[in-house]
């Protein structure tokens, strides 16, 4: 089916990762007076001038598009915090730093969409790209640690888009050491009116090794 | 899954006898191969030819098979307890034929998987050069296929072969990149002059976009 | 906009029962684009159909008709095209979502029809659903029957089995159970057996990420307890 490829290696689309993100809640301040907003997605508002508010990214960025509205830098978008995240994932070569699920798409809608919003504007880009590379890296060296006695993964605070782009690599590793790990599920010829015993999947012995 | 894991054939044996085998599943493999060569999502022109040989073999198999099966009985031998040479003789044929079914399964299969997705990217009716890579049994499949997502959509009232990706803002601000001029959009006109900066339906600008007189406008 | 009772349609009551945990979400202030949101990504990265969120489903379909009605009165009254495009953006939103739930649902029908109806996947299926499948699996049995079947000799002419000596269905396309998934914990699982055995337990704790075998997870997923993303 068009636009859903393989669903076993690529579950969501990058425009579908970014369309997740945009349902998380920013802080705007409107420069117009506006009636509450009875969505489907929720209620949201009423807006008045200079009062912040508190809608999804999607809406956000639809108002700042229109000029009816300033957003509100993250906090954990300050160059300060981002600063202390960025040292913290140097330090911490086996762990990620609690950072927002969607921080690669919220930034980058921001970055987009919003960029005389955001103080600090080319260290802000900068340093999420460096978070973002030191954190690839860190996927990538965990990545060959998984051998024939990993079946199970822990990945805490690794974001969005980081699962994306691991997801196909790693579901395809974990799942040839499980099948080695398991003589019972690679196949034995059979013959003609011969059948194997039917062998109870007890699945391989597991490890489940903190990342 | 079963239409086409196989590979367990290949490795088994090295035995003399096996290389007869790997010489009847020849042709068969060769249809996979096409399979595994073409990309994703693409059809390759129905291959009738290697096709109707690999139908072909399988009923010579079959002939051989059965003959065997004569002869063990004719010695009076019990079929379930024998295992001479008429024997073994009999399971290549049989493993031979079973491999060729899943040759041609795998074939039909998933060429019909990707017939399928195109009623999804292309539309109910198949251009041209499409329909010429389809056999007449692949056509009907289309179509009835077609059929049946068609009456599941009016069942539910709602269209599901659009919004095939994320919505976006349905306006957009886009720099007009060359002299337009004067343009009408709907109910009202604008003056699209070189460098100015308008916020326009999506649908609207698209076209001046694809001319590449128009773009986005990212700050 | 609020959200739909749910009831007043009496086909496939039966399976209202199945969304009690949606109603328990639905009292934590879970709008029903959230719980379709879950619903979409879960079916999305399951390997296997799960069940059909009827009551969901009739309710969304419910606020996007009302709205649909609203945004017309809107055009009709001249409200500011800025609150109209708002709206539209929440219609599209939506509609999306639900158009892509069914669709992935109707991706998995197609691909494993023939298991889906022998097992009992077939009661995770809508009846609209069912009706498809149905159609689905007699227009492929025909065309795999006059294409390759029929030609064959007797003995293999089985969609099912690889020959008439197979005990059971060998050549059907079933769904990977072993697969490995990507899923986040809502709340804590607490301590979690992963096999059957016992040998290998693990401490879900919230909001974390694991990767493991959806066969394990499989009942969590069911239950509501542990997402997919």
């Amino acid at each position: 089916m068009a636009g859903q490829s393989n669903p076993d290696l690529s579950v969501f689309s990058a425009p579908e990762v970014e369309f997740l993100a945009e349902d998380e809640m920013v802080e705007i301040v409107p420069n117009i007076r506006m009636e509450a907003l009875n969505m489907i997605c929720g209620d949201y508002g009423p807006f008045f001038p200079q009062i912040a508010s508190k809608v999804p990214l999607w809406l956000a960025v639809a108002l700042k598009k229109r000029g009816k509205c300033t957003i509100r830098t993250p906090e954990w978008m300050s160059v300060e915090r981002l600063t202390q995240v960025l040292e913290a994932e140097r330090e911490s070569p086996r762990e990620f730093q609690p950072l927002p699920f969607h921080y690669v798409e919220i930034s980058r809608l921001l970055f987009d969409h919003a960029h005389d919003d955001i103080p600090d504007l080319y260290m802000a880009r900068s340093l999420i790209e460096d978070i973002r590379d030191v954190r690839f890296h860190k996927v990538e060296t965990g990545l060959e640690t998984i051998s024939g006695r990993t079946h199970a993964v822990k990945l805490k605070n690794l974001s969005a888009m980081e699962v994306n782009i691991v997801r196909p690599f790693m579901v395809r590793a974990l799942q040839a050491f499980y099948k080695h790990d398991s003589p019972h599920l690679i196949q034995q010829p059979r013959a003609m009116g011969s059948r194997q015993p039917q062998v109870v999947d007890r699945g391989p012995r597991r490890d489940l090794r903190p990342r | 899954m079963a239409f086409s894991d196989l590979s367990h054939l290949w490795h088994r044996q090295t035995n003399k006898k096996w290389i007869y085998l790997i010489m009847y599943g020849r042709r068969a493999s060769q249809l996979l191969r096409e399979l595994a060569c073409s990309e994703t999502g693409q059809l390759t022109t129905f291959n009738s030819d290697a096709f109707d040989q690999v139908i072909k073999e399988c009923n010579e198999h079959n002939l051989q098979l059965q003959s065997l099966i004569r002869k063990i009985e004719d010695e009076n031998l019990d079929i379930q307890t024998t295992r001479n040479e008429d024997h073994f003789g009999a399971v290549i044929h049989h493993l031979s034929l079973i491999r060729n079914k899943h040759c041609l399964m795998a074939y039909m299969y998933n060429r019909a998987e990707t017939i399928q997705s195109l009623r999804w990217k292309v539309g109910p009716v198949l251009p041209q050069e499409i329909q010429e890579k389809l056999n007449y049994s692949e056509e009907e499949y289309f179509k009835n296929h077609s059929a049946a997502i068609e009456s599941y959509m009016s069942e539910l009232d709602l269209d599901l072969t659009v919004d095939m990706v994320p919505p976006k803002d349905p306006y957009i601000r886009v720099r007009v990149l060359d002299d337009i001029g004067e343009v009408c959009l709907g109910d009202h006109s604008i003056s699209l002059t070189k460098h100015s900066l308008h916020f326009l339906r999506r649908t609207d600008a698209e076209p001046f976009i694809s001319q590449g007189i128009m773009e986005e406008f990212l700050e | 906009m609020a959200s739909g009772s749910g009831s007043g349609s009496g086909s496939g009551s039966e399976r209202w029962s199945e969304g009690l945990e949606t109603e328990a979400a639905m009292a934590m202030e879970t709008t029903d684009v959230e719980l379709l949101k879950r619903a979409w990504r879960n079916e999305k990265a399951a390997p296997e159909i799960l069940q059909f969120e009827a009551a969901l489903v009739l309710r969304a379909r419910e606020q996007i008709q009302l709205l649909e009605e609203t945004l017309e009165e809107f055009t009709e009254n001249g409200v500011d095209d800025l609150v109209v495009s708002l709206y539209q953006m929440d219609l599209d939103r939506t509609l999306f979502l639900l158009r892509s739930y069914l669709r992935i649902r109707l991706q998995k029908i197609e691909k494993y029809m023939i298991h889906i109806s022998k097992t009992n996947l077939w009661n995770r299926l809508s009846e609209q659903e069912q009706r498809f499948a149905k159609r689905c699996t007699d227009i492929m049995e025909k065309h795999l029957e006059q294409s390759v079947l029929s030609r064959l000799p007797y003995g293999y002419q089985s969609i099912l089995k690889q020959s008439i000596s197979s005990e059971e269905d060998d050549m059907v396309p079933e769904p990977q159970l072993d697969t490995f998934v990507f899923c986040k914990t809502k709340s804590a699982v607490g301590a979690f057996q992963l096999d059957d055995t016992g040998d290998e337990i693990v401490d879900l704790v919230a909001d974390d990420l694991y990767v493991l075998r959806y066969k394990s997870i499989k009942g969590l997923v069911e239950g509501g307890r542990i997402d997919l993303v």
